[in-house]
């Protein structure tokens, strides 16, 4: 009995140590998504709202903006997470042999990006991808090109350019990860396999890859929430617009544009917002399921 | 089954040398074993058969063919590592399996060559485990049995059984004596525990500093240590050495006071005649201690410590001079408490060194 009587003291201290967290997180954290929730099932424009069901997803579906923002999203993820992953692997990799000389400089040179200010780089790389800016001087330079390309007014290179940027700044963010994971590896693994002979190929293949295996997935679904939520490179480099003609504009700008810049329209930003959030659940979900341990689960 | 043979082999990190040049022949199907204290050049000498360290100066051969600039994977080895070394995604199977896909065996052969290896190693009942799953001494039969499928030439064992405890560690040395006789190949095998070596080795290589002491058959390394170091580095407990000094020298015989012993002199048959006067060093094992009077000369000591093991007692003793002495006796585990003690040393069971520890005979 009096050992139960403690623990329930012991319980509402330690309640009582968690209680002004909570209440924060349930202010400014919980309270604010079910309040977009329910925002999300308003219609009307400004400050005149009245519940519509589901009109808002409704109108969704036949929202041309809308559409073209989920399918630029979904091109950005699609084609710029693997790039990143696989290169920040293979970085990762190379920065780890110990007879790599200048490790260290390497190491914070593509480390360096993340940790720069977003404003700074997105302008840097404006003027970098402006007509007569230096690429296009340099791959004229190289006779790689003839004439400049237009990298913010044709739609296929805009999006080209926002990967390039968004490559460059998050994929020593990534590779850190795996350079922690492969520091980690008992070295003799590999020396063993080198002695049994197996490849440098499949030692990547099969020993590097399955042992990083955890790592990969939490990598995958950071940088898949984080294209989704992808907004300040597109907003920098467009000027808020997501041009040319839409062809860059992602759910975050789409959300942005639908609450500040157009005639507030809370409820139907809200819906696009829960969009995302269904998104990345979806695909986090997909991604265990694919990483999931075949053996173990047979 | 290759046989090795290295001449003036070196190996330096930086400018600093830790490998001086050593001289080794190895016959085929011999089982050598590498001691030495930490830091000699043990692993990094293994390494360097294995192929994983560069060679910084002389030659490696293994079956008459020079293999200083060969890759691992083409010198007919296989290594076994202290930490195993296992994939730890894969299971027991295909562990062993693994690196043979690579040198082109067909699947069924792969398979055939694993069950004789998990037959050898008795790992049938393990076989679709991963790693996590077993004991540290299945883990490390694991790791041999991943050595023995590819029918190396020549095994190279880091100080394999270093993990594991006491009891399983006299199973496992066992095992590999074992494998050693069935297999019939070479097997150079490195570790710093003495019993390992003593009882594994067809020839022991103690090293010092990156440079050999002696070569030999165990018991020769035991009964004829040819300096000092070797001296006190097998056996154990250790030899005892105590200071002394030549005060006569005869024909084929030389006297010597033991300094710190209240000047107890012993005469010891020698052929080299040291200069009378020069210090030297006695060394006697402690099993070599008898009863009283029953030796050559006796020594008076103070037990500090007993430890009674039940089949022998070991006795910490002093004179009072600061020369600690061990002293093995079975019968004393009847003598609890005794505070003062007289044993006896034997002529033919002592050893003398001169001041640089080399050995007189
Ligand atoms: N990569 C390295 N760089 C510089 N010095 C090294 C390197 N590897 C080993 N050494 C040095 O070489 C010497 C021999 O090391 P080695 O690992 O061969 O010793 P060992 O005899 O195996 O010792 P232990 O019994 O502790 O395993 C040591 O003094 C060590 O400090
Ligand atoms: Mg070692």
């Amino acid at each position: 009995m009096a050992q139960a009587r403690l623990d329930r003291r012991d319980q509402i201290t330690g309640w009582a140590f968690i209680a002004p967290a909570l209440i924060l997180l349930g202010l400014f954290m919980i309270y604010p998504i079910v309040w977009s929730l329910w925002m999300s099932f308003q219609v009307g424009k400004g400050m005149n709202l009245s519940f519509g069901g589901f009109a808002n997803i409704m109108r969704l579906t036949k929202d041309p903006v809308f559409l073209r923002a989920l399918g630029n999203t979904f091109t950005f993820f699609i084609v710029q997470v693997p790039i990143m992953i696989v290169l920040a692997l293979l970085f990762a990799v190379a920065l780890n042999d110990s007879t790599l000389r200048f490790r260290g400089l390497f190491r914070t040179a593509i480390f360096l990006p993340c940790v720069t200010s977003l404003i700074a780089y997105s302008t840097v790389f404006k003027s970098m991808f402006a007509t007569d800016g230096i690429i296009n001087e340099a791959l004229m330079a190289v006779h790689l090109i003839g004439a400049p390309i237009g990298w913010f007014s044709d739609p296929f290179w805009a999006k080209v350019a926002i990967i390039l940027a968004i490559t460059w700044r998050w994929t020593g963010y990534n590779m850190i990860f795996y350079l922690a994971a492969l520091q980690n590896i008992d070295r003799s693994i590999y020396e063993a396999a080198r002695i049994d002979g197996v490849p440098a190929w499949a030692r990547f293949r099969y020993l590097t890859i399955p042992m990083l295996k955890p790592v990969i997935l939490f990598t995958t679904v950071i940088s898949t929430i984080g294209t989704l939520q992808l907004f300040d490179e597109v907003y920098n480099f467009t000027a808020g617009n997501g041009g040319p003609s839409d062809s860059t504009i992602t759910l975050s700008l789409y959300i942005y544009n639908l609450t500040f810049k157009f005639m507030p329209s809370f409820g139907y930003s809200a819906t696009v917002s829960w969009v995302i959030v269904v998104v990345v659940g979806i695909l986090s979900f997909l991604q265990f399921l694919v990483a999931r341990d075949r053996r173990r689960s047979a | 089954m290759s046989h090795l043979t290295l001449k003036a082999v070196r190996k330096s990190y930086g400018s600093v040398e830790v490998i001086k040049g050593i001289d080794l022949a190895i016959k085929a199907k011999e089982f050598v074993v590498f001691v030495g204290p930490s830091g000699c050049g043990k692993s990094t000498l293994l390494r360097m058969i294995a192929g994983l360290e560069h060679i910084s100066g002389g030659d490696l051969e293994i079956g008459g063919k020079r293999m200083n600039d060969v890759d691992p994977s083409k010198r007919g080895i296989a290594m076994v590592f202290q930490s195993y070394a296992l994939y730890p995604h894969m299971t027991v199977r295909e562990n062993m399996g693994f690196a043979l896909r690579f040198a082109g065996v067909a699947k069924e052969q792969i398979a055939k060559q694993v069950a004789e290896a998990a037959r050898i190693l008795a790992l049938e009942p393990l076989l679709d485990r991963v790693p996590k799953e077993l004991s540290g001494g299945q883990r490390q039969r694991v790791a041999i049995g991943r050595a023995i499928v590819r029918n190396p030439q020549v095994f190279l064992f880091d100080e394999p059984l270093s993990n594991l405890d006491a009891e399983l560690r006299v199973h496992m040395r066992i095992e590999i004596a074992r494998l050693h006789k069935e297999l019939q190949t070479t097997m150079i095998y490195v570790t710093h525990d003495q019993v390992e070596a003593m009882t594994l080795a067809d020839t022991i290589v103690v090293l010092r500093d990156g440079l050999v002491e002696q070569v030999g058959k165990p018991l020769e390394l035991y009964d004829n240590p040819s300096n000092q170091f070797v001296a006190g580095f097998i056996g154990s407990p250790r030899m005892n050495f105590m200071a002394a000094k030549v005060v006569e020298a005869g024909s084929g015989t030389v006297t010597v006071a033991l300094t710190k012993q209240g000047n107890v002199r012993i005469t010891l048959p020698l052929t080299a005649a040291p200069a009378i006067g020069s210090d030297v060093t006695l060394g006697v094992r402690p099993e070599h201690f008898g009863l009283a009077a029953a030796g050559d000369a006796d020594l008076a000591v103070n037990v500090d410590v007993a430890e009674h093991l039940g089949a022998t007692s070991y006795l910490y003793a002093n004179t009072g001079t600061g020369e600690q002495l061990i002293i093995e006796r079975e019968e004393l585990r009847n003598e609890l408490g005794k505070e003062s003690l007289t044993v006896s040393i034997r002529a033919a069971n002592s050893y003398l060194f001169d001041n640089s520890g080399q050995r007189l005979r």
